[in-house]
This record gives C-alpha cells, sequence and structure tokens, in this order.
C-alpha cells in the first residue's frame, strides 16, 4: 500500500474540524461571492464559447465553430499582434520609468515629499481624463510634444494619425501611470539593507556598480511582479484605444485608429459582444487570451530563475 | 443582555413599516415625477444623443407628459452611440433596461435579430406604416414584423465655402443645385486651386477630402451607382466593381495625388477624428476646407458658430457629366426593448416622440427631417436651406437593414481607410470585407421580406 500514507496527511485532526466549521460562516460572504462572480462567470464564458450567443434568447449549440473562425479571421490576428506589439513595449519600458521614478523618490533631499507627491500625481488622473490630455499634446499641428520636436530639427511625428505611431503613442501614454509601480519598487529599495552600500563604499564601489551590483539584484523580486502584472494588464489594454478612436460622426463609426492600429485584443473582443452581439465569438477569444496570459506568466516565471534573487548570499 | 428593550422594537418595527410604506407607494396617485399629471405611470427613455438634440427632446418630452393622462416620460441620457448599445444590452439582461430606447435606424434588424427589441406587432404597429416615408419604415422591420417607430431622417450633399472660391479666382455660382449637379472632375479641378501649404511646408487648407465628414463608402458607393447587397443570394456586395472604381477614384487615387501622409497630417490637425474636435472648431467652418459633403444638421450650426459664413449647397458630384445625383438618407427610431417594464406606456410614448406632434418639434428646432409624410409637404418646417434637403429625399438610397449592419459598417470603413492610406489596393480590401461578412450574414439566411 503505498497510497494510504499519502491520504493520512490530507486529514483533518478534531480541532481541524472544528476550527473550519467555526471560519467557514465567516468567511462564506467572500466564497459566495467569489463563486457566484467569478467561477459561475468563468465557467460560463467557457461553455458560451461552444455556442452562437447573442445574449439573449437561447444559445445554440457551435461545437468549434468559433474557435475556427478565429483562426481565419484577419482581425483576430490584427489584434492580437498589436497588443502583443503594445505589450513588449510598454511593459520594459514601464519596468525602467517606474524604477527611475523610484530612484528620484528615494533620494536623500528634503524636498522629497514634494517629489514623490509630483510624480505619483498622474497616476490618481482618470485614464480617460489623461488620454484626452495626451491628445492635445499630440496633436501634429499645435501640440506641445511636436512643437519640442521642431525646436530640435526633429520633423513632426503625426502620432495618432499615423499607423505606425499610434501604439507608441499609447506606450508612451502608459508611462504616465508609472506612479503605481513606482511605489513598490520604492518600498523594495527602503529594504535594501544600508551595509551593503556601505561596506561596497569603503571597498571602493561607485554609484553605477552600487546600483547593478546591489540595487537591482536586491529588487529583482520586485521586477518580476511587475513584469508579470504590467503584462497580465498589457494584454488587456483598452481604454487609451477606445477613447481615442470612439468618436463618430453622425452616421457611424471609424475603424480603430489608422489601418486598425488600435484594434487592441479586448477592444475587439468588446465590439463582438456589444456591438456585433456575439457574446459566443467573443467567449472564445476570452478564453484564448486566457491561455496567452497564462503562458506569457508561467515563461516570465521560468526566466525569473535565472535573475531573481530571494536573498543575499 | 438584551440590546433592545422590548418597548424599542416595536417602535422600530413600526418606523420602519412607515418608511417602507412611503417608499411603495402603490396606491397613491401623486404624479411620479414634478410635470406629469397625477395618477400616471412612469416610462423610462433613454437616448445616446447630446445637445442641442436632447434640449429638443427635453421639450417633446414636457409637451407629451403634460396632456397624457396615464404616462410620465423621463427621459436620461446614456453612453452610446450608432453601433454601440453596451449600456443597453448590459441593463436589458440584468433587469434594469429603459421602456423606450432612441435606436440608430439602420440596426434595428441587427438588434431585432440579437433579440433585444420587442415585437410591435402586439401594438398594433403595423397600422402606422402609411404614415412614414417607405424607406425608413423598411428600416424598421426585421422578417416582415415592425420592431421600431422611425423618427428622423437625413440627407448628404455637397458645401462649398463661397469665399474660398472666390479668393482662389472662382466663380461659386457655377455650382449653383439649379444648374444641376456638379462632376467629380469640376470639383477637383476648383479643389486644386484651393490648396495652400504654411511656411513648414503643411498644408493648411485643403480643397476637398472626399472622405472627410459624410463622405462614407455608402456616399461614394451610391454615387458611381453601386450596390451594397444583392438580396436574392443574401449576400453583401462591396466587391461590387462600381463601388471598387469609387474607392479608387475617391479615396486612393484623391489621397495619393494630396500626398498620402500630408493629407493625413492636416486631418489629424484640423479635422482629426481620435476624438473629433468641438463643433467650433470643424474645418469647414473655421476656413480649413472648402468642399464638404454632410448633412442638414450643420445647418443649425453656422448661425451658432459662423454666422458671416458664405457657403452654398449643391448635389454630391457625379462620375460623369449628365449623371444622376445620388445621395442616402439614414435617421433614428425608437424602440421598446426586451423586458420593459412599462412596454404599453412606452408605446404611447414614442407613438407621440415619433408621431406628427414630436417629429414637428424636431425639425423645427433641430433641423433634422421628418419620416412622417405629411410633414415633408409642410414647407412652413422649412427655413432656410433645409429645403434643399427635403427636395432630395424622395431619390435618396439608404443603407441595406440586414442582421450584420454594424460589422458590414465597420468592415467597409476598414477598406476605406486601408485606400485613402495605400496601405491595401480597394478591390483586395472590399473582397476581404465581403468575406467577413458574409460569413456572419449566413445564419440570418434567407432573410425574409
Amino acid at each position: 500500500m503505498i497510497a494510504a500514507p499519502r491520504l493520512r496527511r490530507f486529514r483533518l485532526t478534531q480541532d481541524d474540524r472544528r476550527n473550519l466549521r467555526t471560519a467557514l460562516p465567516f468567511i462564506a460572504p467572500w466564497i459566495i461571492g467569489f463563486v457566484a462572480f467569478t467561477v459561475y462567470p468563468i465557467v460560463y464564458s467557457l461553455y458560451l464559447s461552444f455556442t452562437h450567443y447573442s445574449g439573449f434568447g437561447d444559445a445554440t449549440a457551435a461545437g468549434l465553430d468559433n474557435y475556427q473562425h478565429l483562426v481565419k479571421d484577419p482581425l483576430f490576428w490584427q489584434s492580437l499582434s498589436n497588443t502583443l506589439y503594445y505589450t513588449a513595449l510598454a511593459v520594459p519600458i514601464g519596468v525602467v520609468v517606474a524604477i527611475v521614478l523610484a530612484l528620484m523618490m528615494n533620494q536623500n533631499v528634503r524636498e522629497v515629499a514634494i517629489y514623490r507627491a509630483a510624480f505619483y500625481l498622474p497616476t490618481i488622473i482618470p485614464l480617460f481624463a489623461l488620454t484626452f490630455i495626451f491628445i492635445v499634446l499630440l496633436n501634429p499641428g499645435f501640440g506641445l510634444v511636436d512643437y519640442i520636436l521642431e525646436l530640435f530639427h526633429i520633423p513632426a511625428v503625426n502620432w495618432l494619425g499615423d499607423a505606425r505611431w499610434t501604439k507608441i503613442s499609447i506606450v508612451l501614454l502608459a508611462q504616465l501611470g508609472a506612479g503605481g509601480p513606482a511605489l513598490i519598487f520604492l518600498a523594495g529599495l527602503r529594504a535594501v539593507p544600508t551595509e551593503l552600500y556601505e561596506s561596497a563604499l569603503i571597498d571602493g564601489a561607485g554609484p553605477l556598480r552600487r546600483f547593478y551590483k546591489i540595487t537591482l539584484p536586491l529588487i529583482s523580486p520586485v521586477i518580476l511582479f511587475d513584469l508579470i502584472y504590467g503584462t497580465i494588464l498589457g494584454i488587456q489594454i483598452f481604454t487609451p484605444a477606445f477613447v481615442l478612436t470612439g468618436g463618430t460622426s453622425g452616421g457611424g463609426a471609424y475603424t480603430a485608429g489608422p489601418e486598425n492600429s488600435l484594434l487592441f485584443y479586448v477592444y475587439y473582443l468588446y465590439k463582438n459582444a456589444f456591438q456585433y452581439s456575439d457574446m459566443g465569438y467573443a467567449s472564445a477569444m476570452a478564453w484564448v487570451l486566457f491561455v496567452i496570459s497564462v503562458v506569457l506568466a508561467l515563461a516570465i516565471m521560468r526566466w525569473s530563475k535565472y535573475w531573481v534573487h530571494y536573498e543575499v548570499t | 443582555m438584551t440590546l433592545l428593550p422590548a418597548r424599542g422594537v416595536k417602535a422600530s418595527l413600526i418606523s420602519l413599516l412607515m418608511v417602507v410604506g412611503a417608499c411603495g407607494g402603490g396606491a397613491t396617485s401623486a404624479p411620479p415625477l414634478a410635470g406629469c399629471n397625477s395618477g400616471t405611470t412612469q416610462v423610462l427613455f433613454w437616448t445616446s444623443h447630446t445637445p442641442p438634440d436632447t434640449d429638443s427632446m427635453a421639450h417633446m418630452v414636457t409637451a407629451f407628459n403634460k396632456q397624457s393622462t396615464t404616462s410620465c416620460v423621463k427621459m436620461v441620457a446614456v453612453p452610446g452611440s450608432e453601433t454601440d448599445i453596451a449600456k443597453l444590452t448590459t441593463a436589458v439582461r440584468g433587469g434594469t433596461g429603459p421602456d423606450v430606447y432612441e435606436l440608430d435606424r439602420f440596426t434595428v434588424a441587427e438588434r431585432a435579430a440579437a433579440g433585444v427589441l420587442t415585437d410591435l406587432s402586439s401594438f398594433g404597429a403595423a397600422s402606422q406604416s402609411g404614415n412614414y416615408l417607405d424607406f425608413a419604415w423598411k428600416e424598421a422591420l426585421f422578417k416582415g414584423k415592425p420592431y421600431a417607430l422611425p423618427f428622423d431622417t437625413d440627407a448628404r450633399a455637397l458645401f462649398y465655402n463661397k469665399d474660398l472660391l472666390q479668393a482662389a479666382g472662382i466663380d461659386p455660382s457655377t455650382l449653383d443645385i439649379s444648374k444641376g449637379a456638379p462632376t467629380i472632375d469640376t470639383i477637383r479641378t476648383m479643389a486644386n486651386k484651393l490648396n495652400k501649404k504654411d511656411a513648414s511646408g503643411k498644408y493648411s487648407v485643403v480643397g476637398f477630402v472626399p472622405a472627410l465628414s459624410q463622405g462614407w463608402h455608402y456616399t461614394w458607393g451610391f454615387a458611381y451607382g453601386g450596390s451594397f447587397f444583392d438580396a436574392g443570394s443574401c449576400k453583401v456586395t462591396p466587391d461590387d466593381p462600381k463601388i471598387v472604381q469609387a474607392f479608387q477614384d475617391m479615396f486612393w487615387n484623391w489621397s495619393g495625388a494630396l500626398g498620402v501622409d500630408a493629407l493625413q497630417t492636416f486631418l489629424s490637425t484640423y479635422a482629426p477624428t481620435t476624438p473629433p474636435l468641438p463643433t467650433e472648431q470643424d474645418a469647414f467652418l473655421t476656413g480649413h476646407i472648402g468642399f464638404v459633403v454632410t448633412g442638414p444638421w450643420v445647418l443649425s450650426w453656422f448661425p451658432q458658430y459662423k454666422p458671416n459664413l458664405h457657403y452654398g449647397i449643391t448635389y454630391i458630384p457625379v462620375p460623369h457629366a449628365g449623371d444622376q445625383p445620388a445621395t442616402w438618407a439614414g435617421g433614428w427610431s425608437v424602440v421598446i426593448p426586451k423586458g420593459a417594464k412599462n412596454a404599453n406606456g412606452g408605446y404611447e410614448f414614442m407613438k407621440y416622440f415619433a408621431g406628427e406632434a414630436g417629429q414637428r418639434v424636431y425639425t423645427k428646432e433641430t433641423q433634422h427631417m421628418p419620416t412622417w409624410k405629411t410633414l415633408l409637404t409642410d414647407t412652413s418646417l422649412y427655413q432656410g436651406d433645409l429645403g434643399i434637403f427635403v427636395k432630395l429625399l424622395p431619390t435618396a438610397h439608404s443603407r441595406p437593414a440586414l442582421p450584420v449592419g454594424s460589422l458590414y459598417w465597420d468592415q467597409l470603413s476598414t477598406a476605406q481607410d486601408a485606400a485613402i492610406r495605400h496601405s491595401k489596393d480597394p478591390a483586395a480590401a472590399l473582397k476581404a470585407a465581403a468575406t467577413a461578412t458574409n460569413d456572419k450574414l449566413q445564419q440570418y439566411c434567407p432573410l425574409a421580406a
């Protein structure tokens, strides 16, 4: 009998059972909420992905139709590539910007509190409002960004009107939200033991060397967290593209940015669900995105073994 | 330990009952809203429109509430657009939808097919058919049953800025509408004389951008005599050679002549669509474009934002001299979403709102055109240039009312965008639009008349 001892390990003692009986009613509100509003919709969307369903009436079984259609749908591939392109740019740049911000917030100067507030401030502004500010800044005719570029004799860029630049505009916009992750990095920086810097200083290490040899390895767990969190949020990018391209003018909608360059995955999913009343197709898209998220997160975890240090050795 | 003495419990219960009684209010006859008659029940009406249209709608609601002895309408502006009804669908699914919703008419068939709308047959809506313009009534049907009452309509025409033309040495009177439709070549020659660049080499004025404002795929497709749907085979036909030619001439070649990137920089500066500029900065009002295809609603902008604008209106240009000019008409409608709590009251309001009384107010105040036939002959309603559009109506085309109407629109827009930017050849882009749309259309075929 090989299985028996393993089973015994999971057997609850009488105390455990009594504790569980007491604890369950206390956490029941969360369990009920989690099952009703998270587990059920997830399972239901898996079921819907195998049906044709408008959101009303009965869903009709469709087998693998939706998934087969996905493979043939050029807009699905375009939205996926738009999203991966954006994520591949926004996430690493986001990590660098957040670390730089955190380093600035960590300076030993008297006005540091003002800096921290100033760097964090854009994070508080709703993304919706930020996007509108950005539209004005990026106008090729009278926007501040192109004006500055032209002062330095750099040719002006049609940021939001040229398919080559639209996603880069959104990557720039995303950096205004770097205050949030910067706070986490700041906490990471504060946790680095000061003795390490002191002994490095005695050994003659300069500021760059101290950063690469001490700071970076010791905040690597935070970098890992930010990479995974940023990636999951990045592939769900929706709001800026929706705000930028939601414009209609007395007759119908335009494309999702020039050449559909801002048709991100979740935006296309939203269009299918709520504009084309194709919940089955949208659900299939959601599941494909879920699988992609999991694969990406696992890949980053596996890769992290080579560069994340959890303790000083 | 007793938390409350017995007397306290009783007192609490009584006060609770009083509160519940006051909130329930089932038996009272007080009006649900100020301005309504007593004994009326509330009708919730949602619209995604904004002022000045909603100002006029508010007048209609007030007038209705004053005279109705059974219903009391509450109008709420909600987010949404011609093709985006996410707010409506989620609310209806959650059991909190409105009793009446204002829906773009060309999507009625699509929303009816999805099951969002109530079939109005049981209200006797079919008997209303004779009151409305034929094309508008047809848009309100799905599989032969009425799902909406038509509201306003519109048409498209070519507006030109007389001052800009004169400054370029062109006599604007040659474009007078009495002389018939100008040819596309005529307009191109004139427009090229208006183009201007600033010191940095960017366009500051472009004579004509055919795709701007209402110069949609449908506009030029109809102008070239194209057909967008074949009822016999139940297939969309954006790859009709005439539509391909329209895309080639008006989008691909036109932007090629102006310079693809230079035109995009001009549009992003003076006429961005992501998102559009406020009305007072409209490129036609500010003199940055000389010609624009647009609709009658801009007539209400002029007195407000540019009272001294010297403009003229003529037919949308035609490919060859002597061709019959074409335009198309759209417009909105009112529907009862599924699960409406007061559908009877809702229908009573719809008959007023989309009927003779409501449309009369809306036409007068907003310069939209009515779909109510008898109002079209009432010349007192059409001040100024609105009369031109009324004359265009009888020959106006309308978009095919398909269960995949908004998908088709987006597919056409994608092909149009690709043609303007030279990123995909019109024939290939329109072929792709046909494939994608027909793929989704098949499940609804055949479409009953």
